[in-house]
């Protein structure tokens, strides 16, 4: 059950709990995602602090549907301030601990490791809009078939199989799943 | 080669799945027809961008693990800096509540016959009647798809007297999720078969409370569709 906006917005603490129960999942893995290979520690901090952002920022939302989409951004946005922060502080002391990754492939003098990502310059605001879209306009399977083949290495011929679809029609999927992400985030792939 | 031919060669190649066979293809392609470069530098844009918003996506919609206990006094404190305290009830002064205690005596005595009646002699005529169960499945592709028949059919042997509602468009199988009658009528259980999540949903209004669990199909829907009768059993036979 979702947690009721109007009572949130009152501050009924049972309402809370109920909230913070629910977004915790979500605030969690979008710090895990971000922090994991350099900062595992912190990702809990994080998850927190973005629930503490949350409580006041809960008067502007208009729908309780709105919610997880915030505090993904706000994590995103929390767990990015603290990379570039921790590696200036790096870059500073002229030196990186374990686990350094970049340095270690690249030669690079600390580089940022947010930099690279497409949607490091993106508003929070902004964000959590193209996630609540994202979302919403991208139907079944589209979602599933993308992270198959994209981050679980999936062929086409297994994606079919997985999603009782036909062979041929898995890149179709692929293709307009694309060109959603495209239509609602623009051209923030391009380097 | 069409469109959806050249969009498939190139994935792979930016994939790095395709075979040095495949790689000279799109090379040969490229140089042939200059205008597909851009066409594959946008893909490999496209490529970039899922790689960055999929995951956030997916962890949007992540449901565990649970807030650790520790958690939940200073995230409260939070909420209570913000809003501030909720107002306690106002309190009555004491002539007026000795006057309300002579009142409620008459009100107390009246309830406990009450209570007696339908304690003892209610249940002799009357059961709770059962929940009426609303099934759902959503099926974006129609219903012609082998594996979704057989769901269907799977749902109505396990609720044979329930209505079936097929969905293609999912903000309608949210919108009907939504939809409860109002408190007064008969109390409602809604089973949902969501196939591109693999999960049977059940939400249900008995007695006044609310309930809900969602089930994963892990091995086979028969077997999880069995889990949900017993939850929705167990939970409306108290």
């Amino acid at each position: 059950m979702l947690p009721d906006l109007h009572a949130l917005q009152q501050g009924d603490a049972d309402v809370w709990d109920e909230a913070f129960r629910w977004l915790w999942p979500v605030v969690l893995a979008v710090a895990q995602l971000k922090l994991q290979l350099y900062f595992p520690d912190e990702a809990e901090d994080v998850a927190i602090e973005t629930l503490e952002e949350m409580v006041p920022k809960v008067r502007d939302v208009k729908t309780v549907e709105e919610l997880r989409p915030l505090a993904a951004s706000i994590a995103h946005h929390r767990a990015l301030s603290l990379l570039r922060e921790r590696f200036a502080k790096k870059r500073a002391a002229g030196k990186i601990e374990s686990p350094e990754p970049v340095q270690a492939e690249t030669g690079a003098d600390y580089p940022d490791p947010a930099a690279d990502s497409p949607l490091a310059a993106v508003e929070q605001k902004e964000l959590a809009e193209g996630l609540s879209r994202t979302l919403s306009e991208l139907k079944p399977p589209q979602g599933a078939i993308l992270t198959d083949f994209f981050f679980k290495g999936l062929s086409y011929e297994e994606i079919a199989q997985k999603h009782g679809v036909a062979k041929n029609s898995v890149g179709v999927y692929l293709k307009r799943g694309l060109e959603t992400l495209r239509r609602i985030w623009g051209r923030r792939g391009e380097s | 080669m069409n469109e959806q031919e050249f969009f498939d060669l190139a994935l792979k190649v930016i994939a790095q799945r395709a075979s040095e066979a495949e790689r000279a293809e799109l090379d040969t392609l490229i140089a042939r027809q200059p205008e597909l470069k851009a066409e594959f530098e946008r893909l490999q844009a496209d490529t970039r961008l899922a790689r960055e918003v999929l995951p956030l996506v997916n962890a949007t919609e992540a449901t565990a693990p649970e807030l650790p206990g520790w958690a939940r006094g200073q995230l409260q404190t939070k909420v209570r800096g913000t809003f501030g305290r909720q107002p306690a009830p106002e309190r009555a002064t004491e002539s007026e509540t000795l006057g309300a205690l002579w009142k409620w005596r008459w009100v107390l005595g009246l309830a406990a016959a009450t209570a007696v009646v339908t304690l003892v002699v209610l249940p002799v005529f009357t059961r709770s009647a059962p929940p009426v169960i609303q099934v759902a499945m959503l099926d974006t592709t129609g219903a012609t798809r082998g594996s979704e028949t057989n769901a269907w059919s799977l749902l109505r042997q396990s609720w044979e007297k329930a209505t079936i509602d097929s969905f293609t468009d999912p903000a309608a199988l949210h919108a009907w999720e939504t939809n409860w009658p109002a408190p007064d009528k008969s109390p409602v259980v809604k089973v949902v078969f969501d196939p591109a999540t693999g999960e049977v949903r059940l939400l249900g209004r008995w007695k006044g409370e609310s309930f809900g669990k969602t089930l994963l199909v892990e091995q086979d829907l028969a077997a999880t569709l069995e889990q949900a009768r017993s939850f929705i059993k167990e939970k409306t036979s108290r």
